[in-house]
């Protein structure tokens, strides 16, 4: 894992005092709320529909055991005694006081931790695969370059007030984990033909209101060459980027206005001027990031207890089933646990959990946990000796939900629990739909399947990317729930497609069964996924079985 | 237009008409106003709260077609469009504009109706400043009821203000105090807001206005813990600048620049191999790269920031730099908090107003003047400072 330096220690610490500073100069006038506003949000801190909520950076969702530890502390002592972690590789506390959130910060800083650029018109904290160092099919660990470009875009001067927020993701592997190609800038790591190391660059992805797929600006740039084109790219977005209609701010829609040839344009023509201010030196800086990403060293043991374990227990055998990856160490496997309990709310854990993992890592993990944007805990490196422990240790956690990769182990925005803009309940679906299906005990047969749900056309919840994706809008006063089809966020990226009007409240959860039940029909053999099944087929079929019941159906 | 002052500038208007309410009364002054051929259109623009019936009621005596322009933020209580309909009723006024927030505007920036919960100066603006600039289009007077015993900013208020060079602001009841309006409404017997007997002295839109508590200021019930005491449409350009303050390193100085500033479209008129020094303003926007042939003439580039938060500034600055532009560079229209972003981006310095240098003052700003600690690019890339000026 990454380790502070002197250097970074300072910095986190100083922008938690010069914070505590605003805070206390918006209480005495010398900030109007309008100058405050953007100064808060470049340190995480939201306005919503309730109260403030702060949101804290986990550094391409990479933690350890102090880290998680001092969460739960703090989640215990400023918030309800649970934390939400988001689609976005972070935490969300809700309900601080305002005059509270500098004590929050000090707390953070002293774990090496911090809020900064989690929000606001600023390049977001970087995000990355949750399985980095350890995937089987990694080819390169994305870590180092996600630090790097960290560092490099923090506090960056010139980027702090751009149209809109931005988004990096970074991907090592051929299974694109991070949805590179729905993020502001994608950085897919790959090598050329010499064997140098580099990145294939996208360009201008995202959900929202108007989803699109990142465009490809470089097959392939020099490692060498990242910075400076990471700075021509801002650039231009900065200068030419729309800051007249906030739906239209996203550099998505500045490359699609100005066209792809004409935005590759100009950031290749000010990339050759940015490349005259960078002389190499910064790669001295990425060699010793590297180095704090060495591999662990992997023990030996004896797998015979945990195959006993496989034969004889079978929840035990039902956990390792969704729940594990396959390791680069062929002897060890990548654990995921599920925060998605059947009828919980996606992403919550107690303070008490966030505890127990944190005792789960440290003894068995090497130190290490990570978190998905799928709303999900990882333990990166378990040796499959200790996997019966782990089990038994989540079990009584109340962390041992096997449903990973499965209906239930959806995501679902905030919706109108905490959300000002929601325009419709999310969680509740989610509840709905996840109590259905293990009530239905179909869920293991039905296999992989992402089910994704936003609570308005922001898509917070990635509803266009969800195999099956379901959008919550108002319709004359009621909730209207629409379903898409066939969107994908890993490399074959999709964006899902209305399949027809909306369904009420009631009507959701009905609509859903009837879907899936038309898959299990429909589908070739138990390994044929859902999504391949619907690439075959098309809507067609999957639209008669949503359909044709009988049900009646709010016209929209 | 009016027709008496056809060559008198609205400055010396106003000062006429200063000069003259001094000796008449209320109704007085608004009886010859509104009948004087040397004024313009005249309207009334009412919010129809507790205290507005008064002017209702005067207008009305005098001549009942007059203009009266009532502001539906669409955020307003329901007590207070009843209340209009029974006053416009009642006092028979025939020419009542209910002027609401342009749709397409109100759909772009406030479509869930929550923007006053985040920014309520944006929110005045979109509800309040522009739809009644636009319905004051027009207009050569418009009548208000502010009163300077209201509080906050109004305690210094004229009878008449020049509003920006565009037309005459008339404020009646400048000089009336609680006593007065309380003994108008009893001697006309006028009916009172439906809110008032609910503690309401001051009312506005909904989500902005509470009860006032006895001995609070009139207006307080507004804006409520915010401090924010005028929406925005009864700003003027009081506050008058004195000199611009310039923030360096070693904290503010007075402006030494004397040469004045040229715009970026004159460069291609002047006789440059004259001008000993020269200083020009750029807008943030501006593509640097048209003034590359000419960078090298150049002393001193101010930007202009139309708003601290619009960064196109920074990165205008930035391509200066990497052009090769070395004179001075200084940015116009940022926060204490942004000037080592300003410094990092290549600006030498920061031109500050004197309500901003008052509000944020030295100590504030010499704050951010370590811009060079803590700075991850240049940690990363040290050859990157040597390139900047
Ligand atoms: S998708 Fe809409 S409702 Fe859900 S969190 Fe985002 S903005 Fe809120
Ligand atoms: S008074 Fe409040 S709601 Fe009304 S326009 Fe102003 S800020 Fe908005």
């Amino acid at each position: 894992m990454y380790r502070y330096t002197p250097f970074d220690k300072a910095f986190v610490g100083e922008r938690a005092a010069q914070f505590r500073d605003q805070v206390e100069r918006r209480i005495s006038g010398a900030l109007s709320e309008d100058e405050f506003r953007p100064l808060r949000l470049m340190n995480g801190l939201y306005l919503l529909l309730h109260a403030y909520m702060l949101r804290i950076v986990i550094p391409y969702g990479t933690l350890d055991s102090r880290q998680m530890r001092a969460l739960a502390d703090i989640s215990e002592r400023w918030d309800k005694g649970y934390a939400h972690f988001t689609t976005r590789q972070n935490i969300q506390l809700h309900w601080p006081a305002l005059r509270d959130v500098p004590d929050i910060l000090d707390a953070l800083a002293r774990v090496d931790m911090h809020a900064i650029q989690s929000s606001g018109p600023c390049i977001r904290a970087i995000t990355s695969d949750h399985f980095a160092g350890a995937a089987a099919d990694e080819v390169d660990d994305p870590r180092p370059t996600a630090e790097f470009v960290r560092q490099w875009s923090t506090d960056h001067p010139e980027f702090a007030f751009l149209p809109r927020k931005f988004k990096i993701a970074v991907s090592g592997s051929g299974a694109d984990r991070a949805a590179t190609s729905f993020h502001d800038i994608g950085l897919k790591l790959v090598r050329n033909g010499k064997g140098a190391p580099g990145y294939e660059v996208s360009v201008g992805g995202g959900l929202g209101r108007t989803p699109m797929i990142g465009k490809v600006l470089r097959r392939f740039l020099h490692r060498e060459d990242l910075l400076p084109y990471l700075e021509a790219i801002l650039h231009v977005y900065n200068r030419i980027g729309r800051r007249d209609n906030k739906y239209k701010a996203r550099v998505k829609i500045t490359l699609h206005e100005n066209g792809l040839a004409e935005f590759t344009r100009r950031v290749e023509e000010n990339f050759l001027l940015q490349a005259t201010r960078f002389d190499g030196s910064e790669q001295a800086e990425f060699a010793r990031i590297e180095a704090d990403f060495t591999p662990p060293v992997f023990k030996e043991a004896p797998v015979e207890g945990f195959e006993r374990a496989l034969r004889q227990d079978p929840l035990f055998r039902s956990f390792c089933e969704t729940n594990l990856a396959r390791h680069k160490a062929p002897d060890h496997a990548i654990v995921t646990v599920s925060l998605k309990a059947h009828g919980a709310t996606p992403g919550d854990a107690s303070a008490a959990q966030m505890r127990a993992l944190a005792d789960i890592a440290q003894q068995w993990s090497h130190d290490e946990l990570r978190v998905s944007h799928e709303q999900n805990i990882i333990l990166p490196h378990v040796h499959k000796a200790d996997l019966p422990a782990v089990f038994q240790a989540l079990r009584a956690a109340g962390l041992s939900t096997a449903n990973i990769g499965l209906i239930s182990d959806l995501i679902a925005c905030p919706g109108m629990d905490y959300c000002d803009l929601a325009t419709a309940r999310s969680t509740n679906v989610a509840q709905g739909i996840a109590k259905r299906f293990d009530a239905l005990k179909l869920e293991h047969d039905i296999g992989h399947l992402k089910l994704k749900i936003s609570g308005c056309i922001n898509a917070c919840g990635h509803h266009h990317i969800g195999h099956i994706g379901i959008l919550g809008l108002e319709k004359s006063g009621v909730e209207s729930y629409q379903i898409t089809l066939g969107g994908d966020g890993s490399e074959n990226a999709a964006i899902g497609k209305p399949i027809g009007p909306g369904f009420g409240p009631e009507q959701i959860i009905p609509a859903i069964e009837r879907l899936v039940m038309a898959y299990l029909a429909l589908r070739e053999d138990a390994d044929e996924g859902f999504l391949t099944t619907y690439r075959r087929l098309g809507p067609a079929p999957f639209k008669t079985a949503i359909y044709h019941s009988g049900e009646q159906i709010n016209a929209a | 237009m009016p027709l008496e002052y056809p060559e008198l500038s609205l400055d010396d208007r106003v000062a006429q008409l200063n000069k003259r309410g001094r000796f008449l009364t209320t109704q007085e002054m608004l009886g010859q106003l509104l009948e004087d051929p040397g004024c313009g259109p005249i309207a009334l623009v009412s919010s129809f709260g507790a205290e507005s019936a008064v002017l209702l009621h005067m207008i009305a005596q005098i001549y009942t077609a007059t203009p009266v322009i009532f502001l539906d933020t669409e955020m307003l209580f329901a007590e207070t469009i009843e209340y209009q309909q029974l006053l416009a009723q009642k006092f028979g006024l025939s020419d009542v504009r209910r002027i609401t927030p342009a749709r397409a505007a109100l759909f772009e920036r406030d479509s869930e109706n929550l923007l006053h919960r985040h920014n309520r100066d944006a929110c005045c603006a979109l509800r309040k400043s522009e739809p009644l600039e636009k319905a004051l289009k027009g207009f050569d007077i418009w009548i208000s009821g502010r009163k300077r015993f209201q509080g906050g900013v109004r305690k210094a208020l004229a009878l008449f203000e020049n509003e920006q060079d565009q037309r005459i602001k008339f404020n009646p009841l400048a000089g009336w105090d609680r006593a007065d309006i309380a003994a108008y409404f009893a001697r006309h017997d006028l009916p009172r807001h439906p809110l008032v007997s609910r503690g309401f002295r001051s009312i506005g839109c909904a989500p902005c206005t509470t009860p006032v508590r006895p001995g609070e200021d009139e207006r307080a019930g507004r804006w409520r813990g915010a401090e924010k005491t005028e929406c925005g449409i009864h700003f003027g350009p009081q506050g008058a600048a004195t000199a611009n303050v310039v923030m360096r390193d070693s904290g503010f100085a007075g402006d030494d620049w004397q040469g004045g500033f040229h715009d970026v479209e004159e460069i291609a008129n002047l006789p440059l191999a004259e001008t000993a020094a020269l200083a020009i303003d750029l807008p943030n926007d501006f593509d640097a790269t048209a003034l590359l042939a000419h960078l090298h003439e150049i002393d001193l580039v101010r930007v202009n920031f139309p708003a601290f938060n619009d960064g196109r500034g920074f990165s205008l600055a930035r391509q200066l730099r990497l052009l090769g532009f070395c004179g001075r560079l200084r940015a116009k229209g940022l926060l204490a908090d942004q000037y080592a972003m300003a410094r990092r981006c290549g600006f030498d310095e920061v031109e500050i107003s004197p309500e901003l240098a008052a509000r944020q003052d030295e100590p504030q700003w010499l704050a951010r003047a370590n811009w060079q600690a803590g700075n991850y690019q240049q940690r990363l890339n040290p050859a990157m400072q040597t390139s900047l000026a």
